[in-house]
């Protein structure tokens, strides 16, 4: 749906200082009707990458293609695009209505669509009751959900989400996450950036991983995971009114569990040990 | 939708909400309660005057009017794009199927809504205690407050190019030089001394040419004195504020469109 093709940034702080790269040849691509994790820490140049696939800066070398699914020119490709960016910030003296209709107008979406959507979503998020509010008013979450509301209420074949869940409670960040997948079976497209691992492997099934604006890796999760599975097996078992966990290599395996057995302690599981995403990326980044 | 239709729509609906965004952030209140400073100030001017108080009170009040809405040009301006780069909002509305042009004219459309609205509401307490006070309306009043008009939209246009190549302070301060500087050319440039001086004088010929000549717009004194504006020069002023504007917003729009919003 959209190809990065070796995308280098570099950028100047000021007059005298020398270039840093914040993008050194990155390319990858967005397939249709997928979640993607967009993985990085803090400055590894994902939100430089966003802000490029957008248009709001200028690669300086590399270029962004869409696909003609999206649209012929970039203003049909944007009508099918859906953008929030990290910790926006909104109007302060409009209210939630107001703004959702400012940006779904941007968009040529009818009023009476625009009032229907709003409902649904707003329902949704529970913030019915805040709508006539001006924003000011609005608490962090609240902005973050009517900012993901904005996003979507034009219907785009493809959203792009910069921290969506930053700032948000547990219960707030399980309805974004929801709504992520529910905007995705109905197929969305879905490009989520975030720094929090765990996020992305809960919902996403593709990640790409960005360090210091290189490109680490690109692919599966699950293939990544069955990579770096360890050759051992995590086994829990009653021992002396306790519970005892042991990581014993796959070779030993039968041996340790027959000993158990003897001994007539009670087995409760018998796990291959899994490494976490984070665990993995982390052993990436480091080597 | 065609694509000048679509332009134009986009216009609009940036237009309305940055109107009405100012709108609510109180700035009617300032207007009113100027409006009442500017009241007292002309009844107090008006009390220690002698002989055309009338006069006086239109002075004040079509110099405060005009003052006011540069102020209010420059000060709302500064922040008209800069701050929506930002806070970061630009990128929620340059996401969509706008153009960054229709997007800078729509903010200062938005902008020049509410000068214009600040200018009525000043102009109507002034010719309302003008009248009041005896004087008689004529049409150099209502054109000296169309040229407030434009000399605050030109101001508008300045800040807003000065945002966008530097930073807010400078901004402001580059947009308050260029005003003073734009209300005294004429008379330097008449000054025995510039006249002398050839390379003086060719600096200012060539700053008069490029930045705005505010003096221009300045009708007071033809008022007070109830001069004649002939129909050609009314003409030509209302030309040359109207080609400015339309240059700067030229050259406001290429930088915009080539800018990196990071």
């Amino acid at each position: 749906m959209i190809n990065f093709i070796e995308i280098s940034k570099k950028f100047k702080t000021d007059f005298w200082t020398q270039y840093f790269w914040a993008l050194e040849n990155v390319s990858f691509e967005i397939a249709e009707g997928h979640i993607i994790g967009f993985l990085g820490a803090n400055g590894a140049g994902k939100t430089t990458l966003i802000k490029i696939l957008m248009g709001l800066i200028k690669t300086s070398s590399g270029r962004v293609e869409f696909s003609t699914k999206l649209g012929k020119n970039q203003k049909e490709v944007f009508s099918n695009m859906g953008l929030l960016p990290e910790r926006p910030y909104f109007y302060p003296h409009l209210t939630g209505n107001e703004f959702i209709y400012y940006l779904g107008s941007l968009n040529n979406v009818s009023k009476i669509d625009l009032k229907q959507r709003i409902n649904y979503w707003a329902e949704r998020f529970k913030i019915t009751h805040a709508l006539e509010r001006k924003l000011k008013t609005y608490s962090k979450g609240m902005l973050q959900r009517l900012g993901f509301i904005s996003t979507i209420i034009h219907n785009p074949k493809m959203v792009i989400l910069d921290e969506p869940l930053s700032g948000l409670d547990p219960i707030g960040r399980k309805e974004i996450k929801d709504s992520i997948v529910e905007i995705n079976k109905e197929g969305r497209t879905v490009f989520f950036s975030s720094h929090i691992v765990p996020d992305v492997e809960e919902i996403c099934k593709r990640v790409v991983f960005l360090e210091k604006g290189t490109l680490l890796y690109d692919g599966q999760i699950d293939h990544l995971i069955e990579k770096n599975m360890k050759p051992n097996y995590q086994i829990k078992y009653y021992a002396n009114d306790e519970i005892i966990t042991q990581e014993i290599p796959i070779v030993e395996k039968e041996e340790f569990l027959k000993k158990i057995i003897n001994n007539n302690q009670k087995i409760i599981s018998v796990e291959k040990l899994r490494p976490s995403l984070e665990e993995i990326l982390y052993n990436i980044k480091t080597k | 939708m065609n694509d000048i239709n679509d332009f134009c729509y986009k216009c609009y609906v940036v237009f309305k909400y940055t109107f009405f965004e100012i709108i609510k952030s109180k700035v009617l209140m300032n207007v009113f309660l100027l409006g009442l400073g500017l009241l007292l100030i002309c009844y107090i001017a008006y009390s220690f005057t002698y002989g055309v108080p009338e006069r006086v009170v239109l002075d004040v009040g079509l110099g405060m009017l005009s003052l006011s809405s540069v102020g209010m040009a420059i000060f709302f301006g500064v922040g008209l794009i800069s701050k929506e780069i930002e806070n970061r909002t630009i990128y929620m509305i340059l996401s969509r199927p706008i153009s960054r042009k229709a997007f800078l004219l729509g903010r200062i459309m938005g902008m020049v809504g509410v000068l214009i609205l600040n200018i009525l509401i000043l102009s109507v307490l002034t010719l309302v205690l003008y009248v009041f006070l005896g004087g008689s309306i004529q049409s150099l009043i209502l054109i000296s407050i169309f040229f407030s008009i434009i000399e605050a939209i030109i101001v508008l246009l300045i800040v807003v190019f000065f945002s966008l190549i530097t930073n807010p302070t400078l901004s402001v301060i580059y947009t308050v030089v260029v005003y003073i500087i734009g209300h005294s050319i004429s008379d330097t440039m008449i000054n025995g001394f510039a006249k002398k001086s050839v390379i003086i004088s060719s600096i200012l010929n060539v700053y008069s040419v490029i930045f705005p000549n505010f003096n221009k717009l300045n009708l007071k004194d033809l008022i007070l004195y109830k001069q004649y504006l002939p129909f050609t020069t009314f003409c030509g002023i209302t030309t040359y504020g109207l080609v400015y504007m339309l240059f700067l917003i030229f050259i406001t729009s290429i930088i915009f469109e080539r800018k990196n919003l990071d």
